[in-house]
């Protein structure tokens, strides 16, 4: 027989390095034909930073996200923004993109309101185009500026910028810290079916909420909080890598048993996009908050169904069988409710 | 990593055999699914092979035949055809569920249904339902320049974990199975996920109603994965034959199930999860039979 | 052409020096004649991504488990992986580089493009081979056929999703239920907040990105690794003379060649590049080769002389840190790693304080990253004499100071490039052969390329550390927590990598998103003879919130308290101060919570109420749900198609 039950965790995690200062720096330049270089540690791993920090410096240099070049991350050729991991993605580089932009955007228009005679703070630029405020005349493209710009002013523009999160170390007896600035918050819910002839579970539904900041890609938080939500339940229901006096019996993806596109849940993410307040663009992250409720969710979750605690992972077939085996052969007192 | 110094493609038996008699250590490969995960390291690391005869391309290999009773596949038939073919799917349903708990897409268009047997694994989820269709397997070796044949029963010819009856240079050739078209059937199996699993239990069952008698006309039981080798189990078909199917006779006839357990491990879970198969299996098969027979409750079962 | 008898031989043993025979094979491959003459050991794999070039196609296991090498032969998908290159000869392969020569990518490439459906992008090629193979067997695939279709393909990134959505949408488009422009890039005002499509997307759907085993340089050299097979040992003897003398070795290195400090780590330095008179780990690094082929690598491999004295080893951590343990590490009395402390207001008292007390063991499991691209890198020396290591690192700052540090050379004239990651989730962070790739170019003078397999990924990286928490928690009836205590103990296995920062985390986001008074919490990381234990996504803080989650729904049991009502008794507000005594500004845990239960329509109540005779549940099986997976979609789709025929 197949029993249904639902199970809820709450977690939290704290963003960038830990109880450690993190830092993350930009160089930007206003290119030929209206496109932009953006030099720094972009470290695409797949959660999609490279095309978000493309969009950030798209908005805040007035043209297109393709329009935007990023260098390659080579340590000669780029300065620091360090690690691809610990969530700090967005919110280390993206907010020192963010800045290093702002920083030539802010030349960009000294330079145009002296080419134009306008004040500056009436200069805007969007998708590829630059004009003045109420002005029917002043306008052109982004390409045509630039040109103007080096050709007639000799000026090149070009901008820095660098982004710090400040954490503390960790007192060695009370562990007392600041250790991150940003925390994101999260619960999740996961609804399963457990097979009561096999013991096999199976992740019907994960809804997923996270507070995430200020959204630059939706589609590329949904990824991460649907991946993170899959490695959870791999982790919950079947990953397990065992040595036996030191050398594994899981050498490979036979023995070590990943979820396949059959075995997923529907992930339904819920996003809360409050803005960080501390930094430039808002923007927190994702990448590890998604996948710190899951496990928990999901044991709480066959818990409901069949009333067996599973407190060792991965909660296989055979553990969850012998779980229910016991709960039958001890004599279970009826609970009343509070 | 899999290294060998010949690769033989015969177009032919005989061409088969020259090249087994003249290479001492020759190994036979069809879809090379299993030997070259094999040859790495964690299970048996490098091998080097002095050649492998691929019989994959050879006609007889390759060919199903059909008559009223019984079919024959050639043993380099993919396992995909047991979901593909129209003929065995009419003829032998229960190999389709087989198939669709198989590895993956890839892997049943490069596995063969010789290969499958001849590596005589205990997990090898093919045997239970080739073991509920009487299969035979044929075989095929030369001696003195003559091509000798000769075929038994699949329970004769695997004999162990990685052991059949296969001598040396014997090349299995074809598979004969049983029609049940008109029975109801069922596949069970359980791994550690849905997709590209390796069985911890598996079994097949089928199914014939007598609705004249209102019982049970035939009734074929297999189990695979829970011990050395896959066996059909003649006590549990015995109790059924010419009785009328109930939620009792279903749940009797599971319970004697557990005895089979002969693995080396995971024996209650085997155990538990066995009973609970043939039970399931059992309700299936006649369901698609065309008889609804309910489950009892499980608590019963501990009453 | 598979061998005639005429050639046969009777060797029976592997060519020693490396060198195997050859053979023939003539096909056509997406649309071009190819005769060549390649290994007889190659597998398709081997002949479309070493012989042609086709790097499109990846070997992420090599074992037909991943799906990575899937393609079509003579127009059925198959694994390449499985496949021995005889089988191609007079056949037709047709591989992700060219699925569509004139348009550039196919819809369906263009769905996945849409969609969102390529994070890392290594498993994507495969993916759109088995999705095309997919709709080309049922172009009205429904969604539970496409999953079945993709069975046998794994995705560590993108959870699945957006690849079963690209499909769909490729589908639909296909059978023109949708216009074409639905495969377009969604109009925005904002570039923030906007489903932009992956820049890079397009060069990963159609195999075009290059990751680091899809590089070529010119005069380039293979590296192979011999690894330890033992836990733990001396090494009495190690003879590399017979692998130098191999013809087409051109350097071999051990830890003699590290001219700098060996001994290296972020937190703590006390990894060597290559196994310095011990080995502590099955899979340590000991010697490495470069040659001019893999093959001749890996036969030099086996020339390698080492006589090892096998040492007690430890495999428990508990065990580990008992007085009578034998010790890993010069500096790790106890074998202890690191001691990560929490403390918080008085334990004990506030634990008398409680109504009720609750205690429970939680336990983990160590994990794989299982990333599909396997480690690799090439390193080669400038002209300059800057040598220069391109491999998927996730730190190449961090690397950068460490190999610096090795090579004994100023930092700048130390390149670390990052290649194209094909997933990461913290695997490629701690440093574990990079080091040695530098030393084999140094010392060959020629750029080095090394490829790691499956199962030296499995053997050799770090994994998620294992832990075991004795979880003690004290409550009021009234649900409120007012002594937390978590005694945390983990396998940090062979060296340290990132067990001082995990053990730091796990410690500080443990006892949850809550206002506790009184907080205990030890974390404690120790040395073992394991597989060493690393960075892996949610570094310790997975393991920790797993237990606490758990544990309080044991104890909302205990107190017969509904789970959500106690968690709301307890979780943090504005201004709340953390367990290591932060104050915090705004805190989003309340709404987070009420906007998952609020999507999921979660019904309140306590959990496995049909036990205590109350009603049951009632939001289950709703919208957000998936139906049960039964294998063999596709196969009722053939019956029922025989039924109605």
């Amino acid at each position: 027989m197949r029993h249904k039950g639902r199970g809820v965790a709450c977690g939290w995690y704290g963003i960038a390095r830990t109880a450690a200062m993190d830092r993350a720096a930009v160089w930007v330049e206003l290119d030929d034909g209206g496109t932009v270089k953006v030099a720094t540690g972009v470290t695409e791993i797949g959660e999609g930073v490279l095309t978000g920090l493309c969009q950030i410096a798209a908005d805040a240099m007035g043209v297109h996200p393709h329009d935007i070049v990023l260098a390659d991350n080579d340590t000669a050729r780029v300065p620091e923004a360090a690690h691809a991991g610990a969530t700090r993605m967005t919110y280390m580089i993206g907010n020192a993109v963010a800045i290093a932009c702002r920083e030539a955007f802010g030349k960009f228009r000294a330079a145009m309101g002296a080419y134009w005679e306008v004040a500056p703070e009436s200069i805007h630029a969007a998708a590829g185009k630059v004009w003045v405020e109420g002005s029917a005349s002043k306008r052109m493209s982004m390409e045509h500026a630039v040109h103007v710009l080096k050709k007639e002013r000799g000026i090149v523009i070009v901008g820095s910028g660098l982004f710090t999160s400040a954490h503390t170390a960790l007192d060695p007896e009370t562990g007392a810290a600041t250790p991150w600035q940003s925390y994101v918050f999260g619960a999740q819910i996961a609804e399963v079916e457990v097979d009561d002839d096999t013991g096999e579970v199976q992740v019907l539904g994960v809804w997923a909420a996270h507070d995430v900041g200020r959204v630059v890609n939706p589609q590329q938080v949904e990824g991460q909080i649907e991946g993170g939500v899959v490695m959870g339940v791999g982790h919950t229901l079947m990953e397990d890598y065992i040595q036996v006096d030191g050398k594994t019996t899981t050498p490979g993806f036979a023995k070590y048993i990943l979820p396949t596109a059959v075995d997923i849940p529907q992930v339904t993410s819920v996003l809360i996009t409050e803005p960080d307040p501390k930094t430039p663009l808002g923007v927190k992250g994702i990448g590890e908050p998604s996948i710190t409720p899951t496990a928990a969710a999901i044991v709480n979750a066959i818990y409901d169904a069949v009333g067996v605690r599973m407190t060792r992972l991965p909660a296989t077939p055979e553990r969850v069988m012998a779980a229910l085996r016991e709960k039958r052969a001890t004599p279970q007192p009826l609970r009343r409710a509070a | 990593m899999l290294t060998f110094d010949h690769y033989f493609m015969p177009r032919t038996l005989e061409a088969a055999f020259d090249a087994l008699e003249q290479v001492p250590g020759a190994r036979l490969v069809a879809g090379a699914t299993d030997l070259l995960p094999w040859a790495r390291e964690g299970r048996a690391g490098d091998v080097h092979l002095p050649a492998m005869v691929d019989v994959s391309r050879i006609p007889e290999l390759c060919e199903i035949s059909v008559s009223e009773q019984r079919m024959r596949l050639g043993a380099a038939t993919p396992i995909a055809a047991y979901e593909r073919d129209a003929r065995l799917r009419r003829m032998a349903p229960v190999l389709g569920p087989c198939a669709a708990w198989f590895a993956d897409d890839q892997i049943r268009e490069q596995a063969t249904i010789g290969g499958n047997i001849v590596n005589a694994s205990p997990a090898g989820d093919s045997q239970p339902a080739l073991l509920v269709l009487n299969a035979r397997v044929h075989l095929a070796r030369r001696e003195g320049g003559q091509i000798q044949r000769r075929d038994m029963p699949l329970s004769d010819f695997i004999q162990g974990p990685g052991k059949t009856a296969l001598h040396e240079r014997e090349i299995l050739t074809a598979l004969e199975i049983d029609s049940i078209e008109g029975w109801g059937s069922a596949f069970e199996k359980v791994g550690h996920r849905r997709s590209l699993a390796i069985s911890t239990v598996c079994m097949a069952t089928a199914v014939k109603l007598d609705w004249a008698r209102r019982n049970i006309e035939s009734c074929r039981v297999a189990i695979g994965a829970v011990g050395p080798v896959p066996v059909r189990l003649g006590e549990i078909e015995a109790m059924l034959v010419g009785q009328a199917p109930s939620p009792r006779l279903v749940r009797e006839a599971a319970q004697t199930a557990a005895d089979q357990v002969r693995s080396r491990s995971r024996q209650d879970y085997r155990r538990e999860v066995l009973v609970n198969f043939v039970e399931r299996a059992l309700v299936s098969a006649l369901s698609r039979a065309g008889l609804e027979v309910s489950r009892l409750p499980k608590e019963m079962a501990h009453a | 052409m598979p061998d005639s008898l005429a050639s046969a031989s009777k060797v029976c043993a592997a060519p020693a020096d490396g060198r195997h025979p050859t053979v023939e094979i003539s096909a056509t491959v997406n649309g071009r004649q190819v005769v060549r003459l390649v290994p007889n050991h190659y597998r398709l794999i081997d002949f479309v991504r070493e012989e042609l070039k086709l790097t499109g196609n990846k070997e992420g296991c090599g074992a037909g488990e991943c799906g990575t090498c899937s393609m079509f032969l003579d127009g059925k998908l198959v694994k390449s992986c499985l496949t021995p290159v005889q089988k191609v000869d007079g056949g037709t392969v047709e591989t992700v580089d060219d699925l569509d020569r004139d348009q550039g990518m196919t819809a369906l490439q263009r769905a996945f493009h849409k969609c969102g459906a390529s994070q890392c992008g290594y498993c994507i090629p495969g993916m759109v081979m088995a999705a095309t193979s997919t709709l080309r067997r049922n172009p009205q695939a429904g969604s539970e056929e496409i999953k079945e279709g993709l069975g046998g393909n794994i995705c560590r990134c993108t959870g699945y999703q957006k690849i079963i959505d690209a499909v769909e949408l490729a589908r639909d488009v296909m059978n023109g239920s949708l216009p074409e422009s639905a495969l377009e890039e969604d109009a925005s005002e904002s570039f923030i907040g906007a489903r932009t499509r992956r820049l890079d997307a397009p060069a990963k759907v159609t195999g075009a990105i290059k990751y680091a085993a899809d590089m070529w340089m010119p005069n380039m050299l293979h590296m192979q690794v011999l690894r330890s097979p033992h836990p733990h040992a001396r090494i009495k003897r190690l003879d590399v003379s017979r692998a130098k003398a191999l013809r087409g070795v051109e350097a071999v290195v051990t830890c003699d060649d590290v001219p700098g400090k060996d001994n290296y780590g972020v937190f703590i330095e006390d990894q060597p590049t290559l196994a310095r008179g011990v080995v502590r780990y099955v899979g340590e690094a000991v010697a490495a080769v470069a040659a001019e082929t893999v093959d001749i690598a890996r036969a030099a491999l086996n020339l390698i002389e080492v006589e090892y004295e096998p040492l007690p080893g430890l495999f428990d951590p508990e065990e580990a840190m008992k007085p009578q343990a034998i010790q890993l590490h010069e500096h790790a009395p106890g074998n202890i790693c690191k001691h990560t402390k929490i403390r918080k207001g008085d334990f004990e008292a506030g634990l008398k304080e409680a109504d009720v007390v609750v205690e429970e063991t939680y336990q983990t499991a160590p994990i794989e990253h299982a990333y599909l691209e396997p480690e690799a890198g090439l390193a080669y020396v400038e002209p300059d004499g800057c040598v220069t290591v391109h491999s998927p690192s996730q730190n190449i700052t961090h690397h950068r100071h460490m190999l610096a540090h090795i090579l004994g050379r100023p930092i700048n004239k130390v390149r670390m490039i990052m290649s194209t990651v094909g997933g990461g989730f913290g695997g490629k962070e701690d440093m574990i052969y990079q080091g040695i790739l530098a030393l084999a170019a140094i010392k060959s003078r020629r750029p080095v390329r090394y490829v790691f397999t499956r199962e030296e990924s499995f053997a050799a990286s770090a994994k998620r550390h294992p832990f075991k928490i004795r979880y003690t928690m004290g409550l009021k009836r009234d649900g409120r927590i007012v002594a937390t205590r978590m005694v945390m103990v983990s396998d940090g296995g062979a060296y340290a990598m990132s067990t001082p920062g995990v053990m730091n985390k796990s410690a500080i986001l443990g006892p949850g998103p809550y206002a506790i008074p009184n907080v205990w919490v030890d974390a404690i990381g120790v040395y073992t003879n394991n597989t060493p234990s690393g960075a892996m996504r949610a570094f310790g803080a997975f393991q920790s919130e797993f237990s606490t989650e758990a544990h309080l729904d044991l104890c909302a049991q205990r107190l017969g308290m509904d789970p959500v009502a106690l968690r709301m008794v307890n979780l943090m507000r504005d201004g709340a101060t953390t367990h290591t005594r932060q104050k915090l500004d705004r805190v989003l845990a309340v709404d987070c919570l009420e906007a998952v239960l609020g999507s999921a329509g979660w019904d309140a109540g306590v959990p496995h109420r049909q036990a205590q005779g109350l009603p049951e549940r009632q939001d289950l099986g709703r919208p957000g749900t998936r139906p049960t997976s039964i294998p063999g979609v596709a196969q009722e789709r053939y019956v029922q198609h025989d039924q109605t025929h």
